[in-house]
């Protein structure tokens, strides 16, 4: 009796085990959606101000806010637990390069990683270059493993905490980060839309174009060159252009009748997929960068645009209205194979293929006509509703890590630019300015 | 008891897969030719601006300049730049991003969208609406189209274009689509009336230069449009 129970329970914690691990492989990637996540438990001690160094703004402190552009990006990489320091009893102006005995009182808190530093301006003059330390200490090797020395420019002290947010990353992930990318964006001047680039987190939004016209849908290239867009010539074509972003030149990639739209340049930069409908209604073609070669990969007699390339370069999904209401369908990249991939609602479109290959997200019309957000694998097996309430959601774009769906929204009224994560929670407004912002699209990692 | 072989593959592989950026990305920090880049960018400007060829998009040519380098015990100086205040040394990309246009350009629209739209009140010519997610003609808009084809028809020497406008809702790129539809709905219901095709052009807006910009029923129906306009310039 007491053996058959003793094998009943061990087979049942067997089972669990088994299902554990199981559910843990499904979702393995998407780890941000994973309530058991275990984010590493970091402190930020403080970057202290040195010698009164005052920002641009005045009045607020250097160090102060590097701290706080640096306490963001580490609450948004999603691999840290920022750890409240207070009550650890760190004093972040006595800490040097060495280990400082209250960290043990932190770690026996749990606390895994410590950071602080300093910043400050050499001299007294506003034009002197910023400099800025931080210092890493990790409870594991109980040593400083390192640290980063930053100069520059007043202006760059945002990019300091970025660049020092990545390296942390980077040291416990072996990946960039995402606090250095960037998001290009349509944003309303006058009654044309221009494009504008910005920083991650919203801030120094640039003007990049100024046709005084429309410029719409614009994606990077791979390697953060590049934006291809769509911009209607003298208001009665459309051209895709090609636009480099550190000098403005522009080329001019597809330029034929009808729509020209929703361009997309493949993971390895080879190809560029794009809707046309200068031969009849919209069809995807896919055109060789090199050669300007173009190949048609579909014919039918429904609109299909909106090609996102899987990070393999070898699928595309896209949105066709072959079946009567807009759907997202899979296409190989040689135009075979094609399959309807989304069957929940009669509105599915402007697919966006997660950079893990996992998830597609895209716009989807729910019972209550709301355009909201939605996830599905590409098998699709599993699909999720990402957004609620009101307001149209649109265009939504990865982070590089895949861990965050940017997307605009006119939940507010206006049409601005969001950020999510991929499992629904931090939901955070990014534009705040402006009267119509869209189309966000959201740079490769550096 | 089957699944319990099959399931650490997904795991392993996971975690490979996982740590496999890590591999490639410690490969490329050590490469990073900044002078070989450069001069490849200065290559690609010199042949830019025109239709003919333009750059390689390639990840051949991507930016390594911006590399993380990791934390040292006896950390080097970094210096950085952009943020519109490149110095010398610059080791971060950030490059000025600046607006590049024809100062002119968007004057030049303005003013031909005016004349455009005084053209076309002077000419009479009528929209087309239509209902929510859809591109027929209702009976009111064949009314419309049956005066504006008679306008068109006595004034041969008139080019026409045929803007297809829809409301907010839905997405930027399908609303394209859905805009096309609507002036190409209109198109062939001008060219049934007996209109030179030859006058006739369309081009979508989709959602984007909306005629008002509220939020409700009042808004979106005057924005699910097809807009008759005369053409003026190119």
């Amino acid at each position: 009796m007491t053996l058959r129970t003793l094998v009943i329970a061990g087979f049942c914690a067997m089972v669990g085990l088994v299902w554990i691990i199981e559910s843990g492989a499904a979702d393995v990637f998407l780890e941000a959606a994973r309530p058991d996540f275990q984010k590493i438990p970091l402190a930020i001690a403080g970057i202290e101000n040195l010698g009164g160094a005052e920002s641009p703004e005045g009045r607020v402190k250097l160090g102060s806010r590097i701290e706080e552009v640096l306490k963001t990006d580490v609450r948004r990489s999603l691999v840290f637990a920022l750890v409240d320091v207070n009550g650890l009893g760190i004093k972040a102006g006595q800490l040097g390069a060495e280990p400082d005995p209250s960290f043990k009182h932190a770690v026996e808190n749990g606390v895994s990683v410590v950071v602080w530093g300093r910043a400050g301006i050499k001299s007294g003059n506003k034009d002197s270059d910023v400099n800025m330390d931080g210092y890493v200490y990790d409870a594991g090797n109980n040593e400083v493993v390192g640290g980063k020395r930053y100069v520059g420019s007043t202006s760059v002290v945002r990019l300091m905490a970025h660049r020092f947010a990545d390296e942390l990353v980077f040291r416990y992930t072996g990946e960039p980060g995402i606090a250095r990318t960037k998001i290009a964006y349509v944003s309303e001047l006058g009654s044309a839309r221009e494009l504008f680039v910005m920083d991650y987190d919203g801030y120094d939004p640039r003007q990049l174009t100024a046709d005084g016209f429309l410029n719409l849908m614009p994606r990077w290239s791979p390697d953060r060159r590049f934006l291809v867009f769509t911009t209607y010539r003298n208001r009665n074509t459309q051209d895709i252009d090609l636009l480099e972003l550190a000098n403005g030149k522009r080329w001019t990639l597809v330029s034929q009748g009808g729509l020209n739209i929703t361009p997309a340049l493949s993971p390895d930069g080879n190809f560029l997929a794009y809707s046309s409908s200068s031969e009849g209604n919209a069809e995807l073609y896919r055109m060789d960068t090199h050669t300007k070669a173009v190949q048609r990969l579909t014919t039918n007699a429904g609109g299909d645009l909106s090609p996102s390339w899987a990070p393999s370069g070898r699928e595309l999904a896209f949105t066709s209205d072959r079946s009567g209401g807009p759907q997202v369908f899979l296409i190989s990249a040689d135009g075979s194979n094609v399959r309807r991939l989304t069957f929940e609602g009669d509105y599915n479109a402007a697919p966006a293929w997660s950079p893990r290959g996992n998830w597609i997200a895209y716009v989807c019309r729910t019972p209550r006509k709301e355009y909201k957000l939605c996830l599905i694998t590409p098998d699709g097996q599993k699909r999720v509703q990402l957004t609620t309430g009101p307001g149209v959601d649109d265009s939504p774009s990865w982070s590089p890590d895949g861990r965050h769906i940017v997307f605009s929204s006119t939940a507010d009224g206006k049409s601005h630019i969001y950020m999510i994560n991929t499992d629904g929670k931090d939901l955070e407004r990014i534009t705040f300015t402006g009267t119509h912002n869209s189309a966000p699209t959201w740079s490769p990692a550096s | 008891m089957k699944t319990l072989v099959v399931t650490p593959l997904p795991v392993i592989l996971g975690v490979l897969l996982l740590l496999s950026p890590a591999c490639s990305r410690k490969a490329v920090q050590s490469g990073g030719d900044t002078r070989a880049l450069q001069e490849e960018m200065a290559r690609g400007g010199a042949k830019g601006g025109t239709s003919s060829s333009f750059p390689d998009t390639s990840l051949s040519g991507k930016d390594e300049t911006s590399s993380l380098r990791g934390f040292d015990r006896n950390p080097l100086e970094e210096r950085l730049g952009g943020g519109g205040h490149n110095g010398n040394g610059t080791v971060t990309p950030g490059n000025t991003l600046m607006a590049k246009s024809d100062p002119g350009g968007a004057a030049r629209q303005l003013a031909e969208i005016r004349a455009e739209q005084t053209a076309s009140t002077a000419a009479g010519l009528r929209d087309v609406f239509f209902t929510y997610d859809s591109f027929s003609i209702t009976d009111e808009g064949r009314h419309a189209l049956t005066s504006d084809a008679e306008w068109i028809k006595s004034n041969p020497l008139v080019q026409l274009k045929i803007e297809g406008h829809c409301d907010e809702r839905g997405t930027s790129a399908y609303n394209l689509v859905l805009g096309e539809k609507r002036a190409k709905a209109v198109r062939n219901y001008l060219v049934e009336l007996g209109v030179v095709p030859q006058h006739l052009s369309v081009v979508s807006y989709g959602k984007e230069r909306p005629f008002c910009t509220e939020h409700g029923e009042h808004c979106y129906s005057m924005n699910r449009r097809g807009h008759l306009v005369v053409k003026v310039g190119k």
